[in-house]
């Protein structure tokens, strides 16, 4: 099935359109480095660009800086030299006060999780509602139809201490798609849970993509990326070592 | 989910407020709901840990019942020193040649003016008479040739204020009769040159303590934002602005601040109402009627106001420190 899916999911190449103008991608990292005080270079000179609506893996070593790459689409961290473009933004020109804004355009994902273990499943999963300001109606109605999507609708008062592995990292994954992010960042989404579990989240993922969700997901699971053969982008200390060019460029 | 098309190079979905859609009427109601909401929470916080929370809440109302009971003791003071001055009277002493006759007669004649209580005549046999009898020199003055005291006429006028004094006192002293008029009001001056030196002091004393109720709300609001630390990060990375993570920390602020200073007012009165019954009593001794007044409605406000903007600066400036702390996220 996929290469078929493939051509359908993933765009031209943003180079030049017809009428001249250049289409924007969702993500482009132009010669990013990032260095640590303590650590040294995190990643050096990383070069690529993420179409809309492609879904792409990014592995490597532990310690290969997937991590790092993520944060900083994230403006978590900033990079040391280089700049970083989403949509055509660069996170570098934003404005202290306009990162917020950023960050509600994606969904985080995070291999431990990182939900809120004295709210319950629903109040965990209308936070970023409850961030964006949105009406208490309204924030029900999107809590339920993102945790009807995880299938997890008849837990949403149970604390997430009291679910399993898969069920808590559903509530992350209903968590980051509650506001209709259009692109999803997932750090080692399937790193604590076992393969029958990582593969239904894949599943999952594979689903949003299909309705146009660009997803950058990291995992060292060489296996499990390679069974949904997608775009892999290999880092290696730091250095992006395969995937840096669009399969339309190659 | 993906409305916007690329084709237009338009600024980029990134640039767009996410909730652009939604009618002005609707934030304004959500965002007040969002305010009550925090407001509601961070008391609930506040009760769900009574004794942590009353500590603070403890401190802060000392801090705050120092300075209010303070005021309303001087402010009580104030009062009956301002009556002092309208039971004083003026001595008027007059020039020697002036007979007894002559001095009854002015005696009566200043008794009428309706700026005038009331007038008493000392004449000079009756102010050597007292001298002998209250002074203990009896054989001193008997030796004594004649009588070397000036007739004296004790007015005491209908007072409202200090100008008015002096405006009679300049009428006295152009009268053709007198000699010396005076007032005798230098104690009453001294005493409100001391009352005044205590107020200073306490204001001095009020800006410190001021000072301690920022760090003390500030200092019980550092450590609920370190016990909150990986909330307050996940709301960050969720895409919380720094005025969403300070809400309910400003709203801790102001009840720690509010339940102190209700707390404070009680102290202040309370001690009005211990030493309520003696002070009375010595009132009713000097045949004054005033009563000792609780904390007034300006000294209220002046004490819940200034509780509350302190307790929201002290919260405000330690949120801001943590979130510094906290960048890049």
């Amino acid at each position: 099935m996929a290469p078929m899916k493939r051509l359908v999911s993933i765009r031209p190449i943003p180079i030049a359109s017809v009428s001249g103008k250049k289409i924007q991608a969702m993500i482009e990292f132009d010669n990013v480095s990032k260095r640590y005080p303590d650590s040294g270079e995190a990643l050096s000179e990383v070069n690529f660009s993420l179409q809309r609506g492609e879904l792409a893996f990014l592995t490597g070593h532990s310690g290969a800086g997937k991590t790092t790459l993520l944060r900083l689409i994230a403006a978590l961290e900033r990079p040391s030299r280089g700049d970083i473009f989403l949509e055509g933004t660069s996170i570098k020109g934003l404005q202290k006060r306009q990162i917020p804004f950023l960050r509600r355009k994606l969904g985080l994902i995070f291999q431990d999780y990182r939900l809120l273990n004295h709210l319950s499943v629903y109040d965990n999963v209308a936070l970023p509602l409850e961030i964006m300001g949105h009406h208490p109606d309204d924030i029900s109605r999107r809590v339920r139809a993102a945790l009807d999507k995880v299938g997890l609708l008849k837990k949403e008062k149970r604390l997430p201490l009291a679910l399993s592995g898969g069920e808590q990292q559903r509530v992350g994954i209903a968590r980051a798609i509650v506001h209709k992010p259009p692109l999803i960042l997932a750090d080692e989404p399937t790193g604590n849970l076992d393969p029958d579990l990582a593969e239904e989240i894949m599943r999952m993922f594979r689903d949003f993509n299909d309705v146009g969700v660009t997803l950058l997901i990291a995992s060292h699971d060489q296996q499990l990326v390679q069974r949904f053969s997608r775009r892999t982008l290999r880092l290696d200390h730091g250095k992006l070592t395969e995937g840096g060019l669009n399969d339309a460029e190659e | 989910m993906l409305k916007n098309s690329s084709s237009k190079g338009r600024p980029g979905l990134f640039r767009q407020p996410l909730s652009q859609k939604i009618r002005w009427s609707v934030r304004l109601k959500t965002y007040a709901l969002a305010h009550l909401h925090s407001l509601q929470g961070s008391f609930l916080r506040i009760w769900e840990t009574p004794i942590a929370s009353s500590l603070t809440i403890l401190v802060v109302a000392i801090a705050l019942a120092l300075p209010a009971s303070f005021h309303a003791l001087i402010q009580n003071a104030r009062l009956p020193i301002e009556a002092l001055q309208t039971t004083s009277q003026i001595s008027l002493f007059l020039k020697p040649e002036i007979t007894n006759e002559a001095a009854r007669r002015l005696t009566e004649k200043l008794g009428g003016f309706p700026l005038i209580l009331g007038t008493q005549l000392l004449t000079k046999e009756d102010g050597l008479r007292e001298l002998i009898a209250y002074s203990g020199f009896a054989d001193a003055l008997s030796a004594l040739h004649g009588n070397p005291l000036p007739a004296v006429i004790l007015v005491r006028p209908r007072m409202t204020d200090a100008a008015a004094v002096t405006l009679m006192l300049n009428e006295l002293r152009r009268l053709s009769e007198a000699d010396h008029v005076q007032f005798d009001d230098e104690w009453l001056k001294k005493l409100r040159a001391v009352l005044a030196i205590a107020e200073r002091c306490i204001a001095a004393f009020s800006i410190l303590l001021g000072f301690g109720v920022v760090f003390i709300v500030g200092n019980t609001i550092r450590l609920e934002l370190q016990s909150r630390r990986e909330e307050i990060a996940v709301n960050k990375m969720l895409g919380a602005t720094d005025h969403f993570i300070r809400r309910p920390f400003i709203h801790s602020g102001f009840w720690y601040a509010f339940l102190g200073a209700l707390m404070a007012w009680l102290v202040a009165n309370l001690l009005i109402l211990g030493i309520q019954s003696p002070a009375n009593e010595l009132a009713e001794l000097y045949g004054s009627p005033y009563r000792l007044a609780y904390l007034d409605l300006r000294g209220t406000a002046l004490l819940m106001g200034s509780a509350i903007v302190l307790g929201i600066v002290g919260a405000i400036v330690v949120v801001n420190h943590f979130l510094k702390d906290l960048e890049p996220l």
